[in-house]
């Protein structure tokens, strides 16, 4: 019979000694899957996180006490691990892993990598590294009561890039500058608002993120009885400052960034303009302009028990919130001195503060119940709500992956499934075999090739790098050769070299339809061919388009399974992304457990994705052989598929 | 337990910031019940260190930690609450300080007594009792004890890759349930007069309130499988059931698990304990096959993660009574990663 190491064969307690294994995070997961992995017997550890430690995250990352705050996880992680097992060989960075000093060199040293990540940017490279590097990932991710865990390895499954992800929601531009019509989209405005208040630079108009305007959007289609109208506004507009709108950053500033100024501006003036295009409240209820004299007469309203964010005020208590905080952060600008800029982040109160008062009151212009500091909070800042189980069920399903992998026991690895209540096959964790790689993966087949579909003359170099390649594609640092016949250089990832392509059009290198980039990232090891078709049919909002993703679908506004929805329909969990920036974010059931970044971290944002598993395992008949061959997908009915949305 | 659980209606600042993540999840009445309760929890091995763990970042309000072994260097490995030098010490004691030191906010206490040892009364202090590690016997009669006042009963126990998860919550668990509110009448594609009414939030939700009712340990575990309709569900039952059966009996034999140190022996006695038990059952030795054996000793480390972890959230739910208890077993193959749950005993 086989001999006992404790539970395990003996071989296979040798190889997990000798064995190198690297974690990435040592948040949630990273904790508990640290002490799994040393508990089960590896010596050789090392667990890389770029975050320090904030109160919030002691009710369950619970390698850390409260004198931890502040102090890196990685390290602080590392000295509590090595407490009750001291003869473990941990290394600890306190870096970012997309630091190009982890280079596939360094993943290879490893026989196992195991994310415990909060945020796609990450896992796309770590994808990408272990692609390159031919070395096992395990993947996880938890959200509130649900949980995932999946293996990926190179040519025999599906990469983490092989299913498309969508994208994060955003709103159409005229939804958050007139039309809201729920909490999340006031909620958008209030922190566009910010950003246009926040910098003392004298731009123009949007300067930081033309995406982010905020005062009334003249050229809405919607508000113009006929099209030649609304271009005709929007001319006029654009024009001359002085006739119509100037910038709300010019205007703040010229004003002494004044609380109450501002307050009228923004919740009445607009509001009438809004008003004035009378086609946008024929079938909708029209804003409501608020005064501030009017509203001082107003009393305020008496608390309840209860968390004091938990409370909703009343329009004046927001109005004296907006002017408390108005007035806080302009002396936080004029601290900083000349050339200042405030960043937004939900841990400041100040700013929390501000995004809560400009948020409720245009709520209550337009006719919405108002929401608690708490709730807008969540919202706000992204937050996806955590807790110490789902994530040490997780981090015990990520180590039995493992050992299947050391153990060469590969064909019986699985995706695991954890839902909050038992599926009708009484099923609460549900394995289901894994998918072989997408054919068509822009990752990780042979030669990854993609089309996009964008306006040459419009979109300049700049945007292609950052929003295309980077946030779209998951590319750290990119090289674009335009494939012209002379090898053209548009980007270089050394930094400075290309600098003067940045705000070219890309039709000013003869860039046009049908034109192909050929993009490398030296560091993922990873090329990927861009073919080019020209368009001026976009739609309003939208830079590209990449040929071949399904459009991007709105949450289900009805009830949803609680299983398989992770940010449907229930209040406390995620929301639609409020950062500025594209996808960040999370999806599948690998999802965020982090929310927006305070500036020491990454941008992390929830998400909710489609994915049906078409392939999850029966109960096993043959229970004589646990350990028979299972690479067939078994013959089973659809009972299982999860279906998220 | 006798006295009505006080809520305080305060929380304060401290609270409030550390527990935001969780109140975010479950709300802030379900936090101020769990703050309420006195849990007892037996056996302190590694099961018993991942519940104490959950319990305490979860915010209970005390926790007392019973165990009447000794540290040895087996055991110490097994979890990570027992310093390195603790060898010999109670295992409870050695558990309290880095127990403690994971929310100073929970009253932590440690028992160094044999749980068969004590009255009847002692158990009537807690909200609920968890116990690890116990034998059958005693699992039944802690259970008779409490069920019948209110105090909730969770049983568990990790056998190498396997484990299992039992709770008794008595005949009547109230808990609440957090459902979306349907919204009626007019949706966006409605052009009517409504179009014009304020928005409702969809995201909306109500509290339902329920109630639910277990049976107790005993009966659980008795379930007569000799007539023709239990035979005929025999295929969805699942199997660790059956090994757990076999496991209590071994440990109240032999008065202790299967060890790897007498592996040969300890496996010869699984499989005539297995072919015993199955008979007096009147079911056939072939529903467990011989493979198990190499797979039930010692803890594994990454399966008490994943029991603790469940067994953990069901503590939780039952003294916060939010969310619908699984009932009335968990069952945990950590060989093919699945988790069951199903009744057994009188619904």
């Amino acid at each position: 019979m086989a001999q006992l190491v404790g539970p395990l064969r003996k071989e296979l307690a040798d190889s997990l000694s000798s064995c190198r294994v690297l974690v990435v995070g040592a948040g949630g997961i990273g904790c508990e899957l640290l002490k799994n992995l040393v508990l089960a017997g590896f010596k050789n550890i090392e667990v890389i996180d770029l975050d320090t430690i904030d109160v919030s995250n002691l009710n369950r990352q619970f390698l850390f006490q409260k004198k931890h705050v502040g102090k890196s996880k990685a390290q602080v992680a590392k000295e509590s691990v090595l407490r009750f097992c001291p003869s473990a060989n941990i290394t600890a960075y306190h870096d970012s892993i997309m630091n190009p000093d982890y280079n596939v060199e360094f993943f290879r040293n490893f026989q196992l990598v195991m994310n415990a990540l909060d945020n796609r940017a990450a896992r796309n490279h770590v994808n990408r590294m272990c692609l390159a590097a031919d070395i096992p990932l395990i993947e996880s991710g938890t959200a509130g009561y649900l949980g995932q865990v999946t293996v990926i390895k190179k040519g025999q499954t599906e990469c983490y890039e092989c299913q498309p992800k969508p994208t994060q929601k955003t709103f159409p531009g005229c939804t958050i500058r007139n039309t809201p019509s729920e909490p999340i989209h006031c909620i958008v405005w209030a922190k566009y608002l910010f950003n246009e208040l926040k910098t003392e630079r004298g731009c123009l108009f949007g300067e930081e993120d033309a995406d982010q305007e905020v005062s009334p959007d003249t050229a809405d289609p919607e508000a113009a009885w006929n099209p030649a109208d609304a271009a005709a506004r929007a001319t006029a507009s654009d024009q001359d400052g002085d006739i119509k709108r100037v910038s709300t950053k010019e205007w703040a500033r010229s004003t002494g960034y004044d609380p109450v100024k501002l307050f009228n501006k923004l919740f009445k003036d607009d509001i009438m303009y809004l008003l004035t295009m009378d086609k946008l409240w024929k079938k909708r209820k029209a804003p409501l302009p608020l005064d501030w004299t009017e509203i001082q007469q107003i009393g305020e309203e008496a608390c309840g028990t209860g968390l004091k964010d938990q409370h909703v005020l009343g329009v004046q208590g927001y109005a004296q919130l907006f002017r408390r905080s108005v007035e806080t952060l302009r002396s936080q600008l004029i601290e900083k001195g000349e050339g200042a800029e405030l960043v937004w982040d939900k841990d400041d109160p100040p700013a929390m503060d501000f995004v809560t008062a400009a948020a409720n009151l245009r709520m209550n212009v337009f006719s919405m119940n108002m929401k608690s500091r708490f709730d807008v909070k969540s919202m706000a800042g992204n937050i996806i709500p955590a807790i110490a189980t789902t994530n040490a069920v997780i981090a015990g399903l990520i180590v039995l992956e493992a050992l299947k992998i050391l153990n060469s026991d590969f064909d019986q690895c699985r995706t695991i499934f954890l839902n909050k209540q038992p599926n009708p096959r009484k099923k609460l964790l549900v394995p289901c075999a894994l998918d072989h790689p997408n054919p068509n993966c822009y990752v990780c087949t042979s030669k990854p090739e993609v089309t996009v579909k964008l306006n040459v003359h419009k979109t300049i170099v700049q945007a292609l790098q950052d929003k295309i390649l980077k946030e779209k594609f998951g590319m750290v640092a990119p090289d674009v050769q335009i494939e012209d016949g002379k090898g053209t250089i548009l980007i270089s990832s050394e930094e400075g070299e290309t600098e003067a392509n940045n705000n070219k059009f890309l039709s000013d290198f003869g860039i046009r339809n049908g034109s192909r980039l050929q993009v490398d990232d030296f560091l993922q090891d990873y090329t990927l061919l861009v073919n080019v078709i020209h368009s001026e049919e976009l739609e309003k909002d939208v830079e590209f388009e990449v040929v071949g993703d399904a459009p991007d679908k709105a949450p289900a506004p009805s009830a949803p399974e609680e299983e398989k929805n992770i940010a449907n329909g229930n209040k406390d969990s995620a929301q639609p992304s409020t950062s500025s920036k594209a996808a960040e974010d999370d999806d599948v059931l690998l999802v965020d457990s982090d929310e927006e970044p305070s500036s020491s971290t990454m941008e992390a944002s929830p998400e909710s994705s489609n994915r049906k598993r078409k392939h999850c395992d029966a109960d096993t008949d043959d229970a004589a052989s646990k350990r028979k061959r299972l690479d067939q997908q078994p013959a089973d009915d659809d009972d299982d598929v999860i279906a998220l949305d | 337990p006798v006295e009505r659980k006080k809520q305080s209606n305060i929380i304060s600042e401290e609270e409030a910031a550390q527990y935001d993540r969780q109140i975010r999840l479950w709300g802030l009445d379900a936090q101020k019940r769990l703050r309420g309760s006195r849990v007892l929890l037996v056996g302190l091995r590694g099961l018993g260190a991942e519940v104490a763990k959950n319990l305490i970042l979860a915010g209970v309000k005390g926790l007392t930690l019973l165990d009447h072994e000794q540290v040895t260097e087996e055991s110490r490995r097994a979890q990570f609450l027992i310093p390195v030098d603790a060898d010999g010490q109670n295992q409870a004691q050695a558990s309290l300080d880095r127990a403690q030191l994971l929310n100073p906010m929970v009253e932590v206490k440690a028992d160094t007594d044999a749980v068969g040892s004590k009255p009847d009364d002692f158990f009537f202090q807690f909200d609920a009792v968890c116990l690890t590690r116990c034998s059958k016997d005693l699992m039944v009669r802690v259970d008779q004890l409490c069920a019948s006042r209110n105090i909730k009963v969770f049983c568990g126990d990790v056998f190498g890759y396997h484990g299992y998860m039992f709770s008794d919550l008595g005949q009547e668990h109230h808990y609440v349930e957090e459902k979306p509110k349907v919204v009626k009448g007019s949706n966006e594609a409605n052009d009517g007069p409504e179009a014009k009414k304020p928005k409702v939030d969809p995201n909306e939700t109500t509290m339902v309130k329920k109630t639910v009712s277990f049976c107790s340990f005993k009966a659980a575990l008795e379930v007569d499988w000799t007539n023709e309709k239990a035979k005929n569900n025999l295929k969805r039952i699942p199997v660790d059931y059956f090994l757990l059966q076999v496991l209590l009996k071994f440990r109240t034999d032999k008065g202790r698990d299967p060890q790897p140190d007498s592996f040969a022996e300890d496996s010869q006695l699984l499989l005539q304990i297995r072919d015993d038990v199955l008979e007096t059952m009147g079911l056939s030795s072939e529903l467990l096959p011989n493979t198990f054996v190499s797979y039930c000793f010692s803890e594994m480390a990454p399966v008490c993660a994943v029991v603790g972890g469940v067994l953990g959230q069901e503590l939780v739910k039952a003294l916060s009574q939010r969310d619908a208890p699984h009932r009335n077993f968990f069952f945990f193959d950590g060989l093919k990663g699945s988790g069951v749950v199903d009744y057994f005993g009188s619904k």
